[in-house]
């Protein structure tokens, strides 16, 4: 018996031996593979994308195509693009950077962008992208690339707010037109509600950013923060938001579970029909297609719900390249290459529901005369509402803490637990430490 | 009725309810995974038109295939070692009384609090330094020997009784053979019980797996869920649904066939502190 389990025992930690030299060869295999650009003009070696997010058809096709392209046009060149949950990408890039384990180009969210850039782990593009490149952007989704007053990303693909409504429940209620002012919400809200018997509308709040967009939508032009300081509470048009909200979630207009304010919880909300209107971006509407047919074919968008000359945000999606890349010249080359007017045109069709940043391809006929979809129409009022958008929340270090501020007291005032004014005050009063204690003063 | 009735009435609503409520949510999904294109999700809660379109989508659209065959071989070789490793370790705390033993222990259990988080960076360079990035070696090495696996263990070990294992001594056995073949059989449920639980926690792995792999192909199933569901529209709900039934089922068998074992294996390791 005693031999038996020698060998038993010896079987298990010559496999185990065995599986980790297999590994060990397949890690010297990687490391030999990669090598620099190196001193000539022509780009080689490898170089890793990181896109977030865009796994999948028809993503994987349109990725397969544009690396062959690239590689077509440098032929010294090895694409390697892979996609990362969008949720973990902050995390994977900074742990790789930890290590030369790193990849050569990565499509990130501003404030990804700008949490990454504080702590010196991207490379600063000022002098690396050619002036007609930069100049090819729209201004606004150019300027979210920029932190501490130098240029870390270049931007991609955009989304800007537009309405969504069910347009039976309007119907129902005999409402012809989507609101423009908070007034004219709860007025329009109230009455499908009545209606239909339902909870109508929905605040998304997320991190708490879609709240201070809307603040600084309803401001109008006019600074939430002044050098630092905040001002909130004299706003007429941003306290009559925070009663009239407080006022609809009590009265069963907005549903109870608004207090959590998600995205998703929306989405699924109006897949079903507890919900009537809304503002979001066009992605809103991506599952309602295929979870909720019915409701899809009767969904219409309209101009976000306030001023319609009011600014609106723009959600931005940027690339960025790692300050410790082995293969600088071919990352910018690639970042050029892949926010081109061309392919960002081509990559608008292939996703169907988000806009380009080049100028350019904003003039195709694609987004001139989309069809009469709901996605479509969706895509027409963003690409209309395009004109007044620009990156309302500036990319600041303190952005995590504002938003989770907002978010707190904002909830807080929808369930009643304070008043608007008390709301704004604490928002006003802990935005103010928080300024102070990092040190800057800006006005937004 | 008499009260015996009563009382069984409110045993079987009691099982009924909490039957309910820990199966619905999977029954739940189930129904949307099933629903055809034309029914939305939310219309009634059984498909009207039952499907499988939903499993073959969710199948072609991640690489399914190969995520499916690297959670198989990283689970593979992160239960067997997990139970050896523990087994051997958690024996050694409960039988022999080596000078520091209960520091050792106390150390062994300490690092249970330690968020992975903490030490997730280090691991990434160590991980990367003994070239086992992008390998399923690599994938398994916080699940391979765990302190949750050797506290579990030792508890086991002290309840198998002293004179069983003296007399093997007595019969010339040295203390691996007394490890092996007196007290590892005594410990059989205990032993299923950590299996499921390794298993379980590999086959669900989903922050390493996705740290320790900068090659796609060598992502695990939970990875492939995430990017389906953390889609950059919100996904679609019927395919998530599909691609969590999918990824469900193996664990869901496993528990099954070994149930019995599982529940007295978990008794056993509480009897004893």
């Amino acid at each position: 018996m005693g031999e038996s389990v020698k060998k038993i025992t010896l079987a298990l930690l010559t496999v185990l031996l065995s599986i980790g030299l297999v590994a060990c060869s397949d890690g010297e295999e990687d490391a030999g593979a990669a090598s620099d650009s190196g001193s000539s003009n022509e780009l080689s070696g490898e170089v890793t994308m990181w896109t977030a997010s865009l796994s999948g058809e028809p993503f994987d096709s349109y990725f397969a195509d544009l690396e062959q392209q690239f590689e077509k046009i440098h032929p010294n060149l090895d694409v390697i693009i892979e996609d990362i949950p969008q949720g973990e990408i902050e995390q994977k890039v900074l742990t790789s950077l930890t290590t030369d384990d790193v990849p050569d180009l990565v499509n990130l969210a501003p404030r990804y962008m700008v949490s990454i850039a504080a702590q010196g782990g991207l490379l600063e593009l000022d002098d690396l992208v050619s002036e007609g490149t930069k100049s090819s952007f729209l201004e606004g989704p150019f300027e979210s690339g920029y932190f501490d007053d130098h240029l870390y990303a270049l931007p991609w693909y955009l989304t800007t707010t537009v309405s969504w409504y069910n347009d039976n429940h309007f119907e129902q209620a005999n409402v012809t037109k989507p609101p423009q002012s908070t007034k004219e919400i709860y007025d329009t809200a109230k009455t499908i509600t009545e209606a239909t018997g339902n909870p109508s509308y929905y605040q998304i709040i997320n991190e708490g950013d879609t709240v201070i967009q809307k603040m600084i939508t309803l401001a109008n032009g006019e600074p939430i923060v002044e050098e630092g300081k905040t001002v909130l509470a004299d706003n007429e048009a941003i306290v009559e938001f925070f009663t009239l909200t407080q006022q609809m979630y009590e009265e069963g207009i907005m549903p109870q579970e608004n207090a959590e304010g998600s995205f998703s919880t929306a989405q699924e909300l109006y897949m079903a029909g507890n919900l009537s209107l809304l503002e979001s971006g066009v992605t809103f509407l991506g599952p309602i297609e295929s979870g909720a047919p019915e409701t899809y074919e009767v969904s219409k968008a309209g101009q976000p719900l306030n001023d319609p000359n009011a600014p609106v945000n723009v959600a931005v999606m940027n690339f960025s390249i790692p300050a410790k890349t082995k293969n600088p010249d071919a990352a910018v080359a690639l970042a050029e290459y892949v926010t081109n007017a061309e392919n960002q045109l081509e990559f608008a069709k292939v996703a169907g529901t988000v806009l380009p940043s080049t100028k350019e391809s904003l003039e195709a006929v694609y987004f001139t005369d989309p069809g009469d979809s709901p996605k479509a129409l969706g895509m027409l009022e963003a690409s209309k509402t395009l004109e007044r958008s620009k990156v309302l929340i500036p990319p600041l270090e303190n952005s995590a803490e504002l938003r989770e501020i907002v978010k707190m007291a904002f909830v807080k005032n929808l369930q009643g637990e304070v008043t608007s004014e008390e709301a704004l005050k604490e928002i006003a009063e802990k935005w103010d430490t928080s300024f102070e204690e990092t040190g800057i003063a800006p006005t937004f | 009725m008499d009260s015996t009735k009563w009382r069984k009435l409110l045993v079987y609503s009691l099982m009924i309810f909490i039957t309910v409520i820990t199966v619905g949510p999977f029954l739940y999904t189930l129904f949307i995974a099933l629903k055809s294109s034309g029914q939305g999700i939310y219309d009634g809660i059984l498909p009207t038109d039952p499907t499988f379109t939903n499993f073959v989508y969710a199948f072609n659209q991640t690489d399914f295939l190969q995520y499916l065959w690297n959670t198989v071989i990283v689970t593979a070789i992160a239960v067997p070692f997990n139970l050896l490793f523990s087994s051997m370790a958690g024996y050694a705390l409960a039988r022999i009384d080596f000078k520091g033993r209960s520091i050792v222990l106390t150390i062994i259990i300490s690092t249970m609090t330690v968020p992975f988080q903490l030490y997730m960076a280090p691991l990434f360079q160590s991980a990367g330094e003994l070239g086992l990035r992008n390998t399923h070696v690599g994938l398994t090495i916080l699940q391979i020997s765990t302190a949750f696996g050797i506290y579990f263990m030792r508890q086991a070990f002290l309840n198998v009784p002293k004179d069983l294992e003296e007399s093997a001594y007595l019969d010339g056995a040295n203390r691996f053979q007394v490890w092996f073949n007196v007290a590892i059989p005594l410990v059989k449920p205990t032993l299923i019980s950590l299996a499921i639980y390794t298993f379980t926690f590999t086959w669900g792995d989903y922050l390493w797996p996705l740290i320790n792999t900068t090659e796609s192909s060598m992502y695990t199933l939970s990875i492939g869920l995430a990017q389906m569901s953390q889609n950059f529209n919100g996904g679609n709900l019927k395919l998530i649904s599909a691609a969590s039934i999918l990824t469900t089922i193996p664990s869901l068998l496993i528990f099954i066939w070994l149930q019995k074992y599982f529940i007295s294996g978990q008794t056993d390791g509480a009897l004893k502190g």
